[in-house]
């Protein structure tokens, strides 16, 4: 599978920071010509986030711009400045999809409205993606994967009942229910105008999808009236349910015991102790009766085991158990991980070799399988010049006088 | 606007984008919103459920409380939209009708272990020939092969095996779950991703693909920058819920709950000024020490020393305001402020509502209307939809079978064997 699948689909990327950058990479990492609009005016604040390579700041040198840009071109346009609003149309009229992130009004003020694009792009698949939606008497108001993880609920359904909400401690939005949906309605609409010939406008609220997915809790309150309160690891089907302390400093582990005989095979392992070898926990209403002493029990003998050595003991006896990985585990020491060839390592022009995400899943035609990503982020501007030249069809001349005039800055 | 409160074809509401696509739904949890997502854009989505029904049916809450087969919200929720038909894949003529569904499908979402639906003679290579252009997407733990491969596995263990659950929870406490089955979700959306590229690509090569989604992959995708801060910077985040990450960015008690507040930290923004701003002119004179410079160093804002001194001024600002007021005045003053809200919050949230977000779906078993969340994204000309309630178990299975050219005496012959219900 040499061709990779969205070959030959352009896209005006506007998108910075979290969600909408993402949401073009799982494009860009399957194909699809991605043309990131940026400039120094105005820089995506990734580029100025940690971790830096080495540990030193560059606006070419940030791992967390890299790994959610991988695929991509970069071009400098300052859209400020009339002629860079005027590429930016003529970037458009040759695109399939444009794709953008900010606060409604934004895209207006520099003419790239979508009312503004089907005059002359009638065709276009337009994706925007403001926090709250394009309309509303809230829809101006502007955050990030934390205050929308706050905003959905998400944030006070997360934590231990007696402390104040934990979330999942990152910007989660924007990591996997706003890039997933945002990626899918574009690829839907992508195969719906391949049918039809008809572009759409796509309006995302950045709080819409992680709210689509708290659907139980969020039908809990209104067919029930009950307003789920944060319970920790515990869950209502399954017990014990929950982490573990093991031997070593801040290591864990996480254990699921779903029936009886994942029970009777957890007090095994464990060592049959008299605390955990009653004949009331054998039953699953006995060990939700006494759930808290038995996470007590299972502690004190977990504490004294390796995560790993636990897990696997649990893994042989049908358990579902899972050491708490952390970012080094994950990276190094995951074997699984390093079977499927998650960690990509590409050479980058500025910070050598870099460690990227290959997208979670494997596409294969049953003997050969797609393996991306294969580019890594460019620098900034890195490919102004080839679209200038390929796309723009401008000439070094009118390229020089651009640059000249600040339009691609 | 359309409203989804009436079923079937609205006349005057266009096709989903996605009309057309055949989709065979076998999965459990962690797949059921992947079909859901097909489902609400107009894919005629089949959820085929062994004869006693899909294991989702037993998953709390329950509507009414009602213990229930027919009353699982979880299973109400991520079904409504599909059609229902019971087989027994374990038995041979329930396998051949899934053949037959399978020729007439485009994607097929199961998350069977690896190598259940090849024991079956239904995995993908014997299923490519049957349809040489099927999507297959197959959503498991830690994905059709590898050392882990068989490994049992939970939502919690997925979360504990990606990498995320390290960065949940309080630094003195066990690390804690995100909410609500995330690890199965996020597998969910990457598998629905997955399955539209190769449907894409299908359409231009007419070549079937199989799609291994690795559940505990999908969970590494949400850890952030913890990967590249151990790559690049040799650190390994850790979990700091309880605490302000920065000063100015973390949670802060109000009158009536808490509010999460993101004034410092980000790049080149005004929020630290616009928040400064409001302090002051609110009357909070101390607040003019936050003025200096050092401020807008982010190793200074990292100290024990400015977190204090940050929770010092806007602690009793926060504690003496709701957490409405804060948000809506904080965000006039363009500041990235939010109220942490309840699942009841959510429900009455004038946005959300002003732009209809919740609509109403029918409860076939009990006749009641169950307010939903609804289109998590708004496409413009192929309106999103729920197009019919949740399906009752094997509700549909005559007429599936019908459409496959089953007559009732074979559907009879068929019910009488086992293979179907």
């Amino acid at each position: 599978m040499k061709k990779l699948p969205l070959t030959g689909i352009r896209v005006a990327d506007f998108t910075w920071i979290g969600a909408g950058s993402f949401t073009t990479k799982l494009l860009a990492d399957f194909g699809a010509e991605v043309i990131k609009i940026e400039s120094i005016e105005r820089l995506d604040p990734l580029r100025g986030s940690r971790p830096y390579k080495d540990g030193i700041p560059g606006i070419n040198r940030s791992g967390y711009f890299s790994d959610r840009n991988s695929s991509k071109q970069s071009i400098r346009l300052n859209l400020k400045h009339s002629k860079g609003q005027a590429l930016a149309r003529r970037l458009i009229e040759t695109s399939d999809v444009v794709a953008n992130n900010f606060t409604p009004g934004i895209m207006e003020k520099f003419g790239l409205g979508y009312d503004d694009v089907i005059k002359f792009k009638s065709n276009i698949i337009y994706l925007s993606m403001s926090m709250q939606g394009s309309k509303g008497p809230d829809h101006d108001y502007l955050g990030f994967g934390f205050t929308i993880g706050a905003l959905t609920g998400l944030q006070a359904l997360s934590g231990l009942p007696d402390r104040e909400p934990a979330g999942t401690g990152t910007n989660f939005p924007d990591h996997i229910p706003n890039p997933c949906h945002a990626a899918f309605a574009t690829l839907a609409a992508l195969k719906y105008r391949r049918e039809t010939g008809c572009g759409q406008y796509i309006d995302v609220a950045q709080t819409e999808p992680t709210i689509a997915l708290l659907g139980p809790a969020m039908l809990d309150y209104s067919a029930n009236g009950n307003v789920i309160h944060r319970q920790g690891n515990r869950d209502s089907s399954a017990t014990p349910h929950g982490v573990y302390p093991c031997d070593g400093d801040d290591r864990w582990i996480a254990i699921s015991v779903m029936d009886n005989d994942a029970w009777s095979a957890l007090v095994d392992v464990l060592g049959r102790p008299d605390s955990l070898a009653k004949n009331v926990y054998r039953t699953a209403k006995g060990r939700q009766q006494h759930w808290e002493d038995i996470d007590k029990a299972i502690g004190a003998q977990s504490r004294q085991r390796s995560a790993e050595e636990l897990m696997q003991a649990l893994q042989h006896r049908g358990v579902a158990a899972g050491a708490v990985r952390d970012a080094q585990d994950v990276m190094r020491s995951d074997e699984q991980l390093s079977y499927r060839k998650h960690w990509v390592p590409l050479q980058h022009p500025e910070m050598g070799e870099a460690i990227y995400n290959a997208p979670p899943f494997r596409l294969s035609n049953g003997s050969a399988t797609i393996e991306t990503p294969r580019v890594p982020a460019p620098l900034l501007g890195q490919h102004t010049d080839e679209v200038c030249r390929n796309i723009f069809e401008l000439t070094d001349d009118e390229i020089a006088q651009l640059t000249a005039e600040g339009v691609l800055k | 606007m359309f409203r989804n409160n009436e079923y079937g074809n609205h006349p005057d509401m266009p096709a989903g984008a996605l009309r057309g696509v055949k989709v065979l739904d076998m999965s459990g949890l962690a797949g059921q919103y992947c079909g859901k997502m097909f489902a609400d854009l107009g894919a005629d989505v089949i959820l085929i459920e062994p004869l006693r029904g899909s294991k989702v049916r037993s998953e709390g809450p329950f509507l009414d409380e009602r213990v229930h087969p027919e009353y699982s919200l979880p299973f109400i929720y991520f079904n409504a939209g599909k059609r229902s038909v019971c087989i027994d894949l374990d038995h041979a003529d329930g396998q051949e009708v899934f053949l037959d569904l399978v020729a007439k499908a485009d994607v097929l979402i199961e998350s069977e272990k690896p190598g259940v639906m090849a024991s079956r003679a239904l995995g993908y290579e014997e299923l490519s020939k049957r349809k040489p252009d099927l999507i297959m997407t197959s959503i498991t733990p830690f994905g059709q092969s590898g050392p882990y491969a068989q490994y049992e596995c939970s939502d919690l263990v997925a979360l504990a095996m990606g990498g995320f659950l390290s960065l949940g929870g309080y630094p003195d406490s066990q690390p804690i779950a995100a909410y609500g089955n995330q690890a199965y979700l996020a597998a969910s959306q990457f598998a629905a991703v997955a399955s539209m590229i190769a449907l894409l690509s299908a359409a231009d090569e007419c070549r079937g693909t199989h799609i291994d989604v690795s559940i505990q992959e999908c969970v590494v995708m949400a850890m952030e920058n913890a990967i590249q801060f151990y790559d690049l910077e040799g650190t390994v985040r850790k979990r700091d819920a309880g605490v302000q990450r920065l000063a100015g960015m973390g949670v802060f008690k109000c009158v009536d709950g808490e509010v999460y507040l993101m004034a410092g930290g980000i790049s080149s923004s005004r929020f630290w000024e616009n928040t400064v701003n409001w302090l002051v002119e609110s009357g909070i004179d101390a607040a003019n020490v936050l003025r200096d410079s050092k401020w807008q160093n982010q190793d200074f804002l990292a100290t024990v020393e400015a977190k204090a001194t940050f929770a010092e001024i806007f602690g009793p600002f926060a504690r003496s305001r709701t957490k409405d007021t804060l948000y809506h005045e904080g965000q006039s003053r363009r500041i990235p402020i939010c109220p942490i809200n309840t699942t009841k919050d959510v429900l009455e949230n004038r946005q959300l509502n002003h732009r209809g977000f919740f609509v109403e779906l029918l409860h076939q078993e009990s006749g009641k209307s169950l307010t939903v969340p609804g289109a998590p994204y708004q496409l413009a000309k192929t309106p999103w939809r729920i197009a019919r309630p949740s399906p009752k178990t094997g509700q549909h299975t005559s007429e599936i079978l019908a459409e496959l050219g089953y007559d009732s005496a074979a559907q009879r012959a068929l019910i009488k064997t086992g293979a179907i219900a």
